[in-house]
């Protein structure tokens, strides 16, 4: 017999899968809107308990109305609870990646793997994006807001590697075509499968974002 | 434990048995039967978010001649399955041959939340002792299963095969029964066992 609160539950288990997933698991749509109708609907059923009362509602009076508010109340709140965890999860989890430099279209196709090259075969549907409208609305709001941060201090990248480098230079190979960037040395025109020996601090973003493989 | 947490949201789909003390004609689909009166006196299996509020909001009758009815709670709840003699009686005779998880995913949390709702000083006490001596079994395996993992390079494989006698079948068997909240226990110290045995071989090396 389902219950008030089994689906926010469906949710919430969800959430907690996705918690200890380096990718973004697909935006359970149906499950979100299903919860949200179960919440208009205890509305919908307090509105009318409490309409005969006018107003000059008596819990001492009522006791079983009282009692079935107040299981109507809890399942709402309960509701409330399971979809606002949902989301942190998964805006905290946008917010690692927006900090890690992932790109959204990265995001939206994810069949050949998320922004760090992890291989998931379990996706598929490459055409559907795994965030919501509004979730790739977060991303790139937070993107800008970041992107504003950081603008502050031109001599430090915030999100550049925390490991020292070991070279000043690096041997890269060229996975996608990235166009052409301008570094200190000249213009270098990154088309795909070429191999250059380019300063380390050129390219870092590029390879964080997957269009570059560092060799060796 | 925050609003956000996902574990702490979990314990809190933990259903308990509980016993309604009003006549609620609107809630029969608790018991299964919905469209009749859930009577006075059903029992129940109700989540904790649910039933934690129903016990504590009193029905708000003040009765001046007969005080000791003016406090009645829609419902009163007992101890789940989780906690019951059964499992209390089994930890005291050997906490770690008890699967925890069988009982609850969310074991201690559970037992915490109740014990929030109720005073159960006997249970307080053996759950400190199960707690303690399984953490040192758990530190024990975590620190084994790093070595047994065969990632580190070459040398070491002597030794650890040989730290490992003992713990084979048995010790998966008790790590299968970990509850969440020692599978972070697990976790932490499998990791840090790790990132030392990591941070020492880069030390060597330099």
């Amino acid at each position: 017999m389902p219950m008030y609160g089994d689906l926010g539950n469906k949710l919430v288990q969800h959430a907690k899968r996705t918690q200890n997933l380096s990718h973004l698991p697909p935006y359970q749509t149906e499950l979100v809107r299903a919860v949200a109708r179960e919440i208009r609907d205890l509305d919908k059923d307090v509105a009318s308990l409490l309409e005969p009362f006018q107003g000059s509602f008596d819990p001492s009076a009522e006791q079983a109305t009282a009692c079935t508010l107040l299981v109507n109340h809890l399942s709402m709140r309960r509701n409330k609870r399971c979809l606002l965890a949902y989301h942190r999860i998964r805006t905290d989890k946008l917010e690692e990646l927006v900090w890690n430099g992932a790109d959204i279209l990265d995001l939206a196709g994810q069949t050949t793997g998320g922004p760090k090259g992890v291989t998931e075969g379990n996706e598929g549907g490459g055409t559907t994006s795994s965030l919501s409208p509004q979730e790739e609305d977060y991303f790139r709001q937070f993107g800008d807001l970041l992107a504003l941060y950081k603008g502050q201090w031109t001599d430090i990248d915030l999100t550049g590697s925390l490991e020292p480098p070991r070279d000043l230079f690096i041997d890269v190979r060229v996975l996608k075509d990235a166009g052409e960037i301008q570094t200190e040395y000249g213009a270098i025109n990154l088309t795909k499968n070429s191999q250059f020996y380019v300063r380390q601090g050129d390219v870092e973003r590029l390879i964080v974002q997957g269009y570059l493989q560092k060799l060796g | 434990m925050s609003y956000y947490d996902i574990d702490a949201i979990l314990t809190d789909a933990e259903k308990i048995p509980c016993t309604f003390q009003i006549d609620v004609p609107d809630l029969g689909y608790l018991d299964n039967q919905p469209g009749h009166t859930l009577k006075s006196g059903s029992r129940v299996a109700l989540p904790i978010w649910l039933a934690e509020m129903l016990a504590i909001a009193n029905t708000g009758t003040i009765d001046m001649d007969d005080p000791s009815q003016s406090s009645k709670s829609f419902i009163t709840f007992d101890l789940p399955p989780a906690l019951g003699n059964d499992v209390v009686q089994a930890l005291k005779a050997d906490p770690r041959s008890v699967p925890l998880r069988d009982q609850s995913a969310h074991f201690y949390a559970l037992a915490t939340h109740m014990m929030e709702l109720s005073e159960e000083p006997e249970l307080s006490a053996v759950l400190r002792k199960t707690f303690v001596s399984r953490a040192a079994e758990i530190a024990l395996h975590a620190r084994k299963v790093g070595g047994a993992g065969g990632k580190g390079k070459g040398k070491a494989t002597k030794d650890d095969n040989a730290s490992n006698l003992g713990v084979g079948g048995a010790g998966e068997d008790f790590l299968r029964g970990l509850d969440e909240w020692e599978r972070k226990l697990f976790r932490c110290a499998h990791d840090g066992t790790k990132a030392s045995k990591e941070w020492m071989e880069n030390v060597k090396k330099r």
